[in-house]
Parts: structure tokens; sequence; C-alpha cells
């Protein structure tokens, strides 16, 4: 499996945070893809927008509370259109399934087509060690990969790089210096990339929907190199997660209106391909032999609980994340796994383990905009919160409960939520003990723990010497009632 | 002989069920769409045909715009010399050399090799058993031209289906790509095209075909720093011949 820092987000978002130039960066680039979106919504109408996104909904729910029967749907039409179904339980054994396939036939270039999937397995390293030669084919992903790094969002994988490091990367790495303009960056990758693509002897490519009737893979892309990986290798090794199936060709009339519109603001994308399975004999080309392999790596931890199976209906349009306030100041790294922003919050606990990211169900305000972007409408803050019960009160998918600390100060919060009386003497009592620190509205600076905490990054908000309840009783005799 | 990698699917499938918590076999609570029949099926692709050609112009005029919209450079040709006039002016504009087309129905309505050979091009068809072939490497083109199986007017996108005779790549590793459309083959949305294909299937199985390409507007790219470049690997120039006649 991908390597996983999960548990080091409090670290990671702090040095991002003290990224000026990131900050700056982040901020501008995050807002063009909310404008984009926001646009391309109106010109279809909300009140449209807002049936499709139900009827996705319903189209997830349906086949995701039925997916053992669509799965063996699937695998039946694809093995009738003659390609080969693998199924893999975990990371290791999807990538000893595409070792298998590589080294039984001889393979040795492999060009890849964006899939998160194959991130998660950490396959580029894998295929490195087998002697085959990984190569991303699309210009983010294509980026990251000269910097040996991880995806920063899930549609723009190198947002976070300015054209200044691309050149010097560039430069660097396959010996194209001087570039100065983005066409020309772009245009020199092409140049490189098109020797491989049309040379490579396995296509590797990830799936955006997974047609059970037809048995059809569907590939969403702007570039064209997901057409070259479906085209030009002898071998193509489809790799996927097992939630993106949908049972009939005529659902993706649906998906196609909502995912390229949600991700980039576009009516769609330039390429939508279809793939049936390998190349039939009377075909001109196409792979002589196709492969699917379905991965579970967790997910069925997420299919099994009914609160979180929603975070499977995810389409990886990336809407969440720019709209999400935590996402646009901390940026992709710091959620330290292949998923990040509000849905990888959710999904990457329960993928990699709830006990090492016990920080990202917290790295949220709940303020809710990720549902109300989401073209699923998939309740993100809810599952954040089931996460935090998990984590406070120990589940399945972590044995340790919240620190005493922790339990202690929720036991006091309840029972004082729970007394007027007690919760007016301790207003009472607080506005003694707040006397010596507090400046106008606000104490600045506390000095114990856990007080002393929240004050060192931001400020508490004094309590007012009157309270809510005092100022509406006066009210009430004012006026004479 | 089908090769079966990893985890069994019985017992993978099986695993998903349990987590689900359900029973085996087909959902309980049916999924309309899914379990219909074909005869109902083609029964609603009857009343599409007749929806198409009722509004048969409406639909092209809409394609035209929206391609337009989408990145395409649109031309309606009044007829075949109008049409072939167009590939002809590109090919001078472009100074191609090297021109790659597929077999398709199409160039026989529109037939332009001579044109192009008289402009000094070396016309390659991209096919199989084709005298012409094995000219020069079709990766060298300058442009392809292609024809369409569909056009879909709402999202102003020409759906190629490679079989004999029509090469994936001849749409793709040329730097310009020319598709001819017939008015016939315009569709008003998605949902129509989805579900002919979806009856294809349901009729014919595998023999339906191996492929499906929707193709809208040249290639293209924003991964640095969000700047939309036209042109990545595919085509960064696309031209939408309408074949405007015989309506």
């Amino acid at each position: 499996m991908a390597e996983v820092k999960t548990q080091e987000f409090r670290r990671a978002s702090a040095k991002v945070l003290a990224n000026a130039k990131l900050q700056s960066y982040l901020g501008r680039s995050m807002g063009t893809f909310d404008g984009a979106r926001a646009e391309a919504i109106e010109e279809i109408s909300r009140q449209r927008w807002d049936e499709l996104r139900q009827e996705a909904r319903e189209i997830k729910r349906h086949t995701l509370d039925n997916l053992d029967y669509y799965l063996g749907l699937l695998r039946e039409r694809v093995t009738a259109n003659g390609g080969h179904v693998h199924f893999a339980r975990d990371a290791e054994e999807a990538r000893a399934i595409v070792g298998q396939i590589s080294k039984s036939r001889g393979l040795k270039l492999a060009i890849k087509s964006k899939s998160m999937v194959s991130e998660e397995m950490g396959l580029n390293p894998f295929l490195e060690k087998m002697g085959v030669e990984p190569v991303e084919t699309d210009l983010g992903e294509y980026i990251i990969q000269l910097a040996e790094e991880t995806p920063f969002h899930i549609i723009a994988p190198a947002m976070h790089k300015s054209k200044e490091e691309v050149s010097e990367l560039f430069e660097e790495k396959i010996n194209r210096p001087n570039l100065e303009d983005i066409e020309a960056m772009a245009g020199a990758a092409r140049e490189v990339l098109r020797e491989k693509l049309v040379s490579a002897d396995m296509g590797i490519t990830g799936a955006n929907f997974l047609v059970a009737e037809t048995g059809t893979v569907t590939l969403i892309t702007n570039e064209g190199n997901g057409r070259f990986c479906t085209s030009v290798p002898r071998v193509l090794v489809s790799i996927t997660g097992m939630e993106k199936v949908v049972p009939s060709m005529e659902d993706l009339a649906i998906f196609l209106r909502l995912l390229p519109r949600a991700a980039t603001g576009q009516r769609i994308s330039s390429y939508v391909t279809h793939v049936y399975g390998p190349k039939r004999p009377e075909d001109e080309d196409g792979p002589e032999e196709y492969h699917l392999i379905i991965v579970d790596n967790g997910r069925s931890r997420l299919l099994a609980d009914p609160d979180l199976r929603e975070a499977l209906f995810c389409i990886r349009c990336g809407a969440c994340l720019n709209t999400c306030p935590v996402y646009r100041k901390v940026g992709g790294h710091s959620y330290g796994w292949v998923y990040p922003g509000p849905i990888g919050a959710v999904v990457s606990p329960v993928l990699v383990g709830l006990d090492r990211s016990k920080d990202l169900p917290n790295a949220s305000s709940l303020c809710g905009a990720c549902k109300d972007v989401c073209p699923i409408k998939i309740n993100i803050p809810h599952m954040l919160l089931k996460l935090r019960s998990n984590l406070s009160e120990g589940s399945e998918l972590n044995a340790s409960k919240a620190s005493i600390g922790d339990r202690v100060q929720a036991g006091v919060y309840r029972r004082l939520m729970s007394s007027p009386r007690l919760l007016g003497l301790t207003r009472r009592l607080g506005l003694l003990a707040q006397w010596p620190f507090s400046r106008g509205r606000f104490i600045r600076k506390m000095p114990l723990p856990p007080f002393s905490r929240w004050t060192r990054t931001r400020d508490m908000p004094a309590l007012a010497p009157k309270s809510f309840r005092q100022i509406w009783s006066e009210r009430l005799e004012d006026e004479g009632r | 002989m089908t090769e079966i990698l990893g985890t069994p699917p019985e017992q993978f499938i099986t695993s998903v069920r349990e987590a689900l918590g359900r029973k085996a076999g087909p959902p309980e609570r049916p999924y309309a769409r899914m379990l219909e029949e074909r005869a109902s099926v083609a029964e609603r692709e009857r009343a599409m045909q007749e929806r198409l050609s009722a509004n048969r112009r409406g639909n092209v005029d809409e394609l035209a715009r929206v391609a337009a919209l989408r990145g395409w450079v649109v031309h309606r040709a009044a007829g075949v010399e109008d049409a072939v006039g167009y590939v002809c002016r590109l090919t001078e504009q472009l100074e191609a050399r090297r021109v790659v087309r597929s077999v398709q129905e199409v160039f026989k309505d529109v037939p332009m090799d001579d044109a192009l050979s008289s402009l000094g091009a070396t016309v390659q068809v991209m096919a199989r058993g084709e005298e012409s072939s094995g000219i020069f490497d079709p990766a060298d083109a300058d442009l392809g031209v292609t024809g369409v199986d569909y056009a879909i007017a709402e999202t102003g996108t020409a759906v190629i289906l490679p079989r004999r005779g029509v090469s994936r790549v001849t749409s793709l590793l040329p730097p310009v790509h020319v598709a001819l459309v017939k008015p016939s083959q315009t569709l008003e949305g998605l949902d129509d095209l989805y579900l002919l294909r979806r009856l294809a299937y349901l009729r014919d199985g595998a023999d339906a075909g191996s492929y499906m390409n929707f193709i809208t507007g040249p290639s293209r790219t924003a991964d640095i720093e969000q700047t939309l470049v036209i042109g990545a690997h595919g085509p960064r120039e696309t031209h939408m011949v309408i074949l405007d006649w015989g309506l």
C-alpha cells in the first residue's frame, strides 16, 4: 500500500499554513474551480442540477446496496466480451496480479492513464522493481512522477507546482531546459511522452464507471492519453475500486452530465472512452488482451457500515476539496494519503485505519459546504461526526477509545448542558475566573492547558457579562409580559 | 481460456455480500431500468427514432451551435464539392503532406482522395488490406479524416465506434482531425446514444463492438497552474464538417 502519513496531519498542515506563496496561490486556484463549477450548473439550471443529483444518488444507492449482484453481472459480461476479471482483496494482492500479468507476458513499458487506485497500491515503485517502466501520461501525474511526489488534488495532481518549479523539473529530469511558458512545457511533455505512448506494450488505466450490463469500462479524460493507453499497447489492464459499478449504460448519461461540471466546470470532457474488452479479430487495432482488476482494499468496511456506505457514492470530482475551507488552507498533501479533502477525511481513516488517522475526521468545521457541492449529495459532515463518535466511543475501526482527559471533558460538558442551574452557576464562576485574562470581548492568552493550547493559535471569546437567558427574561419584563 | 488471478471471484463476491448482510440473488427492490426486457428497450428506441426524425433540422442546428462552443471548428457544407473543398483548403492552409483517413461509407458520398492527391498530399487509408497502406507511418500524419457513427447535439460530441476499417487512432495521432457528420447521424442527447448502444448490446452481445469514443473538441490540459493549453496528447485542432444536404 502507498505510504501512510495520515498521523502527521498536524505537522504537515502547519508547514503548508506557513508557506505564504502556496497560501496565496491555493486560495486563488480553488476559487477558479469553484467559479467554473457554479457557472456550468447555472447553465442547466439549479433545479435540473438537483434532479440529476438525486437520480445519481438513487442509482448509486441501489447499486451499492446490491453490489455483490452487480459485481457478478459485470464479471459475467466482461468475460463474455473476451476480457479477464480479477478480484483483489487488498493493495498487495492487486499489485501481485499486475505483477503476474506483466511478468508472464514479458511486458517492459507501461503507459498509465490516471488511476487513484494505483496510487493506493503504490503501483509505480512495484513495477519498477519488476523491471517494468511505468510512465504516467496525464500531464499532472507526469509532473508528480518526475518530482517523486504524490497527487495534491484528485483531478489536478500537480496544482501546487508553479510553472517555475515545473520548468526546473523538466530541465533536471527530462533535459528540456529554459522552458518559460506553460504551452512550451506542455509541448515538451507531449513530445517526450508521445514516444512512450506509441511504443508501450502495456496500458494501465483506472475507471470512472463500470457498466455491469454491457461489461463496459468508461474513462473520462481531456488530454487524449487515455485513448492511447486503451488503443496502442497489446495488453490493457484497468484497475478500479469495486464501488465504480453502475447497472446500465443508460445510467451513464446522468453521471456524464454531473462529473465534468462538478470537476472542472466543463459541459463534457474532451474524451469519453468506452472499453468493451479486447479488440475483436476484425478490428484494426486495440489491445489483444484485456484485464479488469477489481479492488476492495478496505471498501467492504465502508460498505458494512450503513452510516458510512455512502462514502462509496463518490465519483472523484474533487468539488468538495475545492470548496472546503480546510483543504483550501492545508492543501492535499497534509491529509497524508491518496484521498485528501472532506471525502478523504472519511475514506482514508476507514481504508488505512482510524487509529492512525485520528486528526482527519476532526479536520473540518462541519460547515456543510462539501455536502452542498457534492454531485451525489453525499452527507460528508454526517460521516465525519460518525467517525468522531467512533473515535471517542471505540468501534470495530479502532481499538482504542478517546483519552481519559477527553472523556472527562465530554462528561463534564454533558452534565453542564443538561442542567440550567448548574450551567448558570458555572457561568458566574467563569466570569470571576476570566477577569484577569479577558481584554474586551476576547481572551487572548490563557495560562493552563487545555485552555492555553486553544489560545496559542486563536482568541477565545470571553463570557459575556449577561447570558442570553438573562437578556431574554429582561426583555420579556420590559415588554410587560 | 479465462485467466483468474487474485481472490477467487465467488469468494470475493461472497465477502461483499456478507459485508452488506444480504441474501444472494438479484436486487429485492427492483431497479426499473435494469429489469427492462429487450422488447421494451426496443419500443423506446422506436419512439426515440420518431422523435428524432420529427426534429432532424432542429437537432442539426443545435449540434452546430454546441459543437462550436465546445471547440470544434464547424462547417456546414451545402454539397459534396463544398465539403471536399473545405478539406482541401484546410490541407493547403496546414501545408499538410500526409493525410490519413478511415474506411467508412461517408467517403463514398464525399470522395476526396483524388482532390487531396492533386494538391500534392499523400492519402493513406488506415485499414488492413488497403493498397495504399504503408506509404508512411500514420504517426507522422499531418491530418486525419474520419466519419462518425453518431453526433450528439446536447454535448457537441462526435461518437466513433472503431472496427474494421476504422482505426482507433486515425482521430488521435494527427495534430488535426476532421470529422464528417451526416445529418441522419445526429442525436438529440446522451440518453439517445446510450439507449441505442444498450439495445445494440442486448441484441448482439460482444459483437456490438469493442470500443466507443466520444470526441468533443480538441485535446486539452490545464494541469500547470490551471492554465488551459489546447493540444495535449490528441489533436490541437478539430473540424466538424456537417454534410448539410439531403434532409
